[in-house]
This record gives structure tokens, sequence and C-alpha cells, in this order.
């Protein structure tokens, strides 16, 4: 042996030394660009000419939905005339008084911002919605549409007529169903029956329903129900059949009045609003609270795995409208409608924190008025409909992280 | 409907045709002359019959290429208001000489939603000031207004104007606005002209009855009150003291408040003004442009009040009519009017000489361009429209000015940067 055994231990213990520093190095350094990662977030600037006027001289009412396609094409829909005051109707009054015309309720634009698909209302076999909440086109290409209206909003969608043949329109039924179209407005399914509640454990009635998914991994419809009731409820696709519900933290949903929101109080145990359930790529169900200002996340079976609170000092309406996911494979980030506070919210899905918000209360490209749907295309752009006095549909172009 | 009408009858009439002068050919004997003359007769019909087919037909040409001032929406100004401030229904703008845009609108008619942050229920948005002042970049330099010692702030804000002098004029149409008020451009209080709740109708000498809007002449100092809401009559007060000079009603009539009941676009036109009076504007060249607003119409007079024309604008409007206010081109001629129509969206373009539509644009909507109930309007010194709308409309919009285009359509739609096809 050329060394004795002292020296070789030596030499060991140093070599472990120089390991350990280097190891210690290299994991600050990764700790660095970790961090370094999470600073970073998707950015957006708004594209004030899309999409295209509207032909015809038609005008959009409260937009309570929109939704992009496989084709990148981008849907909405909003409640018409049901919405519009006479002075911004006054083409279809009798007589006629002016410009505009309610447009069709369900839009359908291409990445250009062109109208290139109308339709939408009454018809044989369904109950079209007195108040259209969300919408969305599912992986076969078919176009679901929640009905999320009260009485009340029959009696102002009331056709004008002269004084002396005017007559109280006949109370229509409370929205309680979502309807399942293709594509081209052609009617294929419908799920619930307008007037029909039964409250919350009903197993074939809704309550005023406000958003609508379709997981295409389990072709299963996720009903976010609603304004009514208090609970995510689960559908087959293609048949309509009950598949489960379940109310907050995955409970049985109870329907008694929880009064006005406390951010200070202890959380509510029950949802108060239910305005959105969407379904990620690794099988998570993002429920908005929208008036407990929370998005609670479950498994798809509704087991509940966390919450997370957006904004939570806001009461009136609440924060949490809609969510979309950022288009990423892992889709890193959420994005939140919150209509009371008027801008979206920029969430890490892992952790649910907010990262940043973008948007301003007002009438000016890129601000919000009841912006309460968002929606992201394959590009990573976001969609956003507004409802109240908004009105609009916008994009937000993605400008790549920052 | 007006919109029909187009240029092209006008145009017809231009062109003046020279008159035939006697021909005599040299070098003919006398004899045959009758008959040369007859000859030559006959061709110069011939050549005249053909040459006014020519004129018809060059007619329809030149009629597609009437000139008229075209502009483009920037839909990204102006620049998005500070403080998370939310305007309300915005019912007057104007130019000073600075060129700086200054628009009043009602914070009152803010939401408690759009209000959420004022409720403390949200952390957008709030009031803004009633009256805001722009640069011509769009920024927010100026801001003031509301409640003060000393005069009456009005129930419901209505109407702005800087005059000559720089100083800055409101009116208001709420239930007991009955005055004018004058202030500084920084907001310091100068003049009150009538008083709240003591309006005593169209031929009180003192009062005025819920004012839309004030236009201040600056060569004879005389203020023209378009009053209003109530009254059915314009006022000229002298700008510095207020004190009452003239006042007429349509036609120059005497004003009278009786009822009208509804506008009828086939009855015959009325004789007075519905309410409101909704603008009152001096041409450079001395003539005042009113806007009778319920009455779908122009009428024109002389600044003594003397009736000279007028002209109706879309006129099957019902409602709130279609002529809701004037802002003048800016070349010397003021040769083209704007009249913004909240009840149809749009604003026309107006040859001011023969009130005749050229064109239009404008449209139903919340996107840039579009308009729900454009309420306003006003003129830069480099041609640029400033609009303001109210109902829900509640924006301030500028139309650049790009010069003279031959018009291609009565009704342009929305006028977006590059066209929107």
């Amino acid at each position: 042996m050329s060394k004795p055994k002292r020296s070789t231990d030596l030499f060991m213990g140093a070599g472990i030394v120089v390991l350990l520093v280097s190891l210690a190095i290299c994991a600050a350094a990764q700790r660095k660009s970790a961090s370094t990662r999470a600073d970073q977030s998707p950015m957006f600037t708004v594209d004030p000419l899309w999409p295209k006027p509207l032909p015809n001289h038609w005008v959009l009412g409260s937009v309570t939905g929109v939704a992009v396609d496989s084709q990148d094409h981008i849907w909405i829909s909003h409640r018409g005339a049901d919405s519009l005051g006479n002075n911004e109707k006054g083409a279809i009054l009798n007589p006629p008084t002016g410009c505009c015309v309610p447009a069709p309720q369900v839009l359908e634009f291409d990445q250009a911002g062109n109208l290139i698909g109308h339709w939408g209302g009454p018809g044989q076999g369904y109950d079209w919605p007195q108040s259209t909440g969300g919408i969305a086109v599912d992986q076969k290409g078919n176009v679901w549409i929640a009905a999320a209206g009260q009485p009340e909003a029959a009696a102002r969608a009331a056709p004008a007529a002269p004084a002396a043949a005017a007559r109280p329109a006949a109370p229509k039924p409370q929205d309680a169903q979502v309807l399942k179209f293709s594509r081209t407005g052609q009617f294929l399914l419908q799920i619930g029956e307008a007037g029909k509640t039964e409250g919350s454990d009903s197993k074939t009635g809704l309550n005023r329903p406000v958003g609508v998914e379709v997981d295409p991994a389990t072709n299963e419809v996720y009903v976010a129900d609603g304004f009514g009731n208090r609970r995510v409820v689960v559908f087959d696709a293609d048949t309509g059949a009950y598949k489960r519900h379940w109310g907050a933290y995955g409970e049985k949903p109870d329907d008694s009045n929880l009064g006005p929101y406390d951010p200070d109080a202890p959380a509510a145990k029950q949802f108060r609003t239910v305005s959105c359930a969407a379904v990620s790529k690794d099988g998570q169900v993002y429920v908005c609270d929208r008036q407990n200002d929370r998005i609670q996340v479950f498994q798809k079976d509704g087991k509940f795995v966390k919450e997370g609170f957006v904004s939570k000092t806001t009461k009136g309406d609440g924060s949490v409208w809609d969510i979309a996911f950022s288009n990423d494979p892992q889709q890193r980030y959420l994005y939140v409608a919150d209509g009371h506070d008027k801008k979206i919210h920029v969430l890490r899905r892992d952790t649910l924190e907010v990262v940043t918000s973008f948007g301003d209360g007002g009438r000016l490209p890129g601000q919000f008025y009841g912006v309460g749907s968002v929606a992201v295309d394959s590009k990573g752009n976001v969609y956003t409909g507004e409802t109240y006095e908004g009105k609009r549909v916008q994009k937000f172009v993605f400008k790549g992280m920052k | 409907m007006n919109q029909d009408i187009g240029p092209i009858g006008r145009i017809g009439q231009i062109g003046p045709i020279s008159p035939i002068r006697p021909i005599r050919p040299t070098g003919i004997p006398m004899k045959k002359h009758n008959i040369y003359i007859g000859g030559v007769l006959v061709i110069l019909l011939t050549a005249l019959f053909i040459g006014q087919n020519m004129l018809d037909k060059t007619t329809v040409v030149e009629g597609a290429a009437v000139m008229a001032p075209r502009f483009e929406v920037d839909p990204l100004w102006p620049k998005p208001l500070p403080n998370h401030w939310y305007i309300g229904m915005s019912i007057g703008v104007a130019c000073d000489a600075q060129d700086h845009v200054w628009i009043v609108h009602r914070p009152d008619t803010v939401s408690a939603n759009e209000a959420a942050a004022d409720q403390k229920t949200g952390d957008c948005c709030s009031k803004a000031p009633p009256i805001l002042e722009f640069d011509q970049a769009g920024n927010l330099i100026g801001h003031w207004g509301g409640s003060g010692q000393g005069y009456e702030w009005p129930e419901s804000n209505h109407g702005i104007t800087i005059d000559h002098k720089g100083n800055v004029w409101i009116g208001g149409n709420g239930t007991n606005d009955a005055q004018i008020l004058k202030f500084t451009k920084d907001g310091k209080f100068l003049a009150q002209y009538g008083h709240a709740g003591k309006n005593a109708g169209s031929n009180d000498l003192e009062n005025f009855g819920r004012v839309a809007k004030i236009f201040v002449d600056p060569k004879a100092n005389e203020a023209y009150i378009s009053d209003g809401y109530l009254n059915k009559r314009v006022v000229v007060v002298d700008a510095d003291t207020g004190k009452f000079k003239r006042y007429w009603g349509a036609y120059g009539n005497k004003p009278d408040d009786k009822n009208l009941g509804r506008y009828d676009p086939d009855a015959p036109p009325a004789q007075q003004f519905r309410n409101p009076v909704h603008c009152a504007e001096l041409s450079n060249d001395g003539l005042l442009y009113v806007c009778d607003r319920v009455n779908d119409r122009i009428q024109v007079f002389q600044p003594d009040g003397k009736f000279v024309k007028e002209q109706f604008i879309a006129k099957r409007s019902l409602a709130d009519g279609s002529v809701w206010d004037i802002a003048f081109s800016k070349d010397p001629q003021q040769k083209y009017i704007y009249v913004a129509d909240g009840r149809n969206q749009k604003v026309y373009v107006i040859q001011r000489d023969t009130l005749e539509i050229l064109t239009s644009f404008g449209d139903g909507g919340r996107q840039p361009g579009q308009f729900y109930g454009v309420h306003s309007i006003a003129t830069d010194s480099k041609g640029n429209i400033y609009t303001t709308e109210t109902y829900e409309g509640r924006r301030l919009q500028k139309f650049v000015y790009k010069g003279l285009a031959p018009v291609t359509k009565v009704d342009q739609g929305t006028v977006w940067p590059g066209g929107t096809k």
C-alpha cells in the first residue's frame, strides 16, 4: 500500500465536505431559480378592436358566458332583449323609435373576431332560459347553456306594446335546467325542467344553474347549481342521467339561509352562490363559491381537497365568479373573473395564491363592469364576458411570462 | 328618412351651363346662310341634348364622390382614470383654447355595484369628481366640482362650455335646477345666474328651466342658454353680468309652455320647441343652430332670434329624439356641422349651408366607436371630434380627423382604424 489508511480517511472526509458544500450551493441555486419562476406570471394586453362590430345593428345584452371550442372559436351567451333598455333596442319596439336590435343570444366568433354563427331562443321540446347563464362547448362540439333566470326577468322581457294593448306577461316558471344543442343550434338534450326545483338533494331538478362544463375524460357534465341550489351536480353528458352531487367541503348540501357573507366569521360550511365548476386535466374540480369569495377544490368524486380565498373582504356579489385554466400542459395558472372588484385575478393553481391581477372598473377597453365569465384559447389568450351594463366580450392577448 | 335624400340631388344643381352664343360661319353666301344657321342650330341642339345627358351621367358619378370629413375612433383615448375612478352619465364635453378636453358627468348615477369601494363592499371603484379635464394625450390633468359655499350646485349636472376668457360654465337639468354656474378653470366659483327652485316658465327674466347647455359668443360677450328640459326657449344673457338680453321660442315665436303631447312625425311641425331644447351653437358667420331634440330638428336663427330655416334629421325617431348636440367643423368657414344622435347611436356629418346629411358614423354598442346615448359633441383645433355618452354608455371617446374623403356610405357604421373588415 503506498498510502496509509489515515490519509485515505482524510481525503474521503475532504471529498465529502466538498460534495456537501457543492450540494448546498446547488440547492440554493435551485431555490433561487424556483423563486424566479414563482415570481413570473402570464402577461396580457387588451385587443381593443376585438371582436369586429356586429352586423344588423345588433347589440349585446348582459353577457353571462364565454367559451372557446376546439377550433379556437369563441362562443358567448348573453341575455338579449330582457337585459336591454328600450333606448338601446328601439328598432324592435312598436312603433320603432330608433336603433338597435338585440343580437341572438348565442354567438360564435372566429379568431379574427368575425361573427360566424348565431342562434338561440325558444323552440319545440325545450325550455329556453329566461336568463342565460354560462356556456360551454364539449369535446364532441356540442354547446351547453345553463338557465339561471328568475321569474322577475320574464316580466322585464315582456315585449313592448302600445299602452292600450299592454298586458302583464304571465309569469314564467323559474329556470331550473341546462340545455345541450349542436353547434348549429339544433336541440339535443335538456336536464331539469323550468319551474321544477326540488332543492339541493334532488336527482332530477336544478335551481337556477349558473355554470356548466363537460369533462372530456369521463363524458360527464358538471353543473354549478347555482343561484338557487348550493351544490355541484354531475350527469352523464349523453343521457343526462344523474351521477352524484355534493356541497361545500364535499358535504351534503343544505339549503337553509346563511345570511349575508361576513369575512370575519368562520368559513361557511355551505356554498353561497355556486357559479362555476371547472375540471382540470389532472382531474381536479375547481368550484366558484362566488359570495363566499372562495375556490373549493375537489376530486371528481366530490372528495374535498382544499380551498383558497380570493379578495376575502369583498362583499356584495362576491369575488369568485368564473375560472379558466392557463393553456400550458400543466395548467399552472387559474384566471378568476371577479365581477365585483372588476378584475381578473391570476392564481398559481398549485397554491391558489394570487400572483397578479389585471383590469379595473370602467367602460374603456381592458376595463370591466361585471366581468363574470372567462375562457382561454389554445394560444393562451383570455376572453372575458361582462354582465350588468358591461355587455361586452373582450380579448386579452397572451404576451408570455414576465 | 332623411338619410335617403343623399347628396346626389344637390350635385345635379351645380355646374352651370354656358349661355349659347350665336355662331356666324364665315365665307358662306348669305342665301344659304339661313340653311346653315338652321343646320347649326340642329347640331347645337343635338349637342346640347347629348351634353345634358352626359351631364346627368356625370352627376351620378360625381354623386359617389361627394367629399366629407372622415374620422376614425382612437380606441385607447383617453387614458384610464387614476384612483379606480368611475364616471357616470357623461352629459357634456367641450374643448378649450389649449385643446384640453373637458367633460361633466353625474357621479350620482354610478351604481352601488360600480362604486363598491365607496360602499366598502369591494376594492373597485369610486365615483370620479364631476368635472374632468384631459390633455391631448388623454391624461387626466384636472378635476373638481360639487357643492360649495355661495352657489347651488345642480341636482343633475348638464352641459359644459369653456368661454373665451377661460371660464367654465355648466347647466343643470334636475327637477329644481333653474340656475347656471360659472367657475374658473380650477374650480373657483365666479357667478350663478338664476336660482334653484325658482323656475317661473319660459317668459321669466331671471331664472331658467333645467338648462341643457351654454354657448358663449366671444364677439358680443353674450351667453346663449339652451333652456331647457322645462322651459322651451333660447335665452341670451350678458356673459359678465348674467342680465337677460333676449329670448325666443321655435320659429322665433314667443315661447309657450303648453304641453305639446307626444311628438308625431306625421303631424305638422310643432310651433314650439319640445323639451329639451338641448343645444344652441353660434357659427362664426353669426347663425345660431338650435337642437330641438324631440322634434328631431335643427332650427337656425340670427343672433337676434329671427328665424332663418329648419331641417329635420331622422324624422321618424321617437322617444328622446335625434338632434342632441351640435359641433362645427374647424375650417374657417365651418363648412360642416356634426350632430350627435343619442337615439340612433350615431354622429351625422352635415353640410352647413344646405343642412343636408352627407354621411354618418357610429352604431349601437359598447365597443370603441360605438355608442349608447351619445349625448354631447365637441371639436378641437385639429378637427378631431370628442363625444360623451349618457345612459349606460358613460364614456368619453375621441374620433381622429382624417381629412376629406369621398363619401362611399351614407351610414358608415363603426369607424375603426384600418376599417372593420
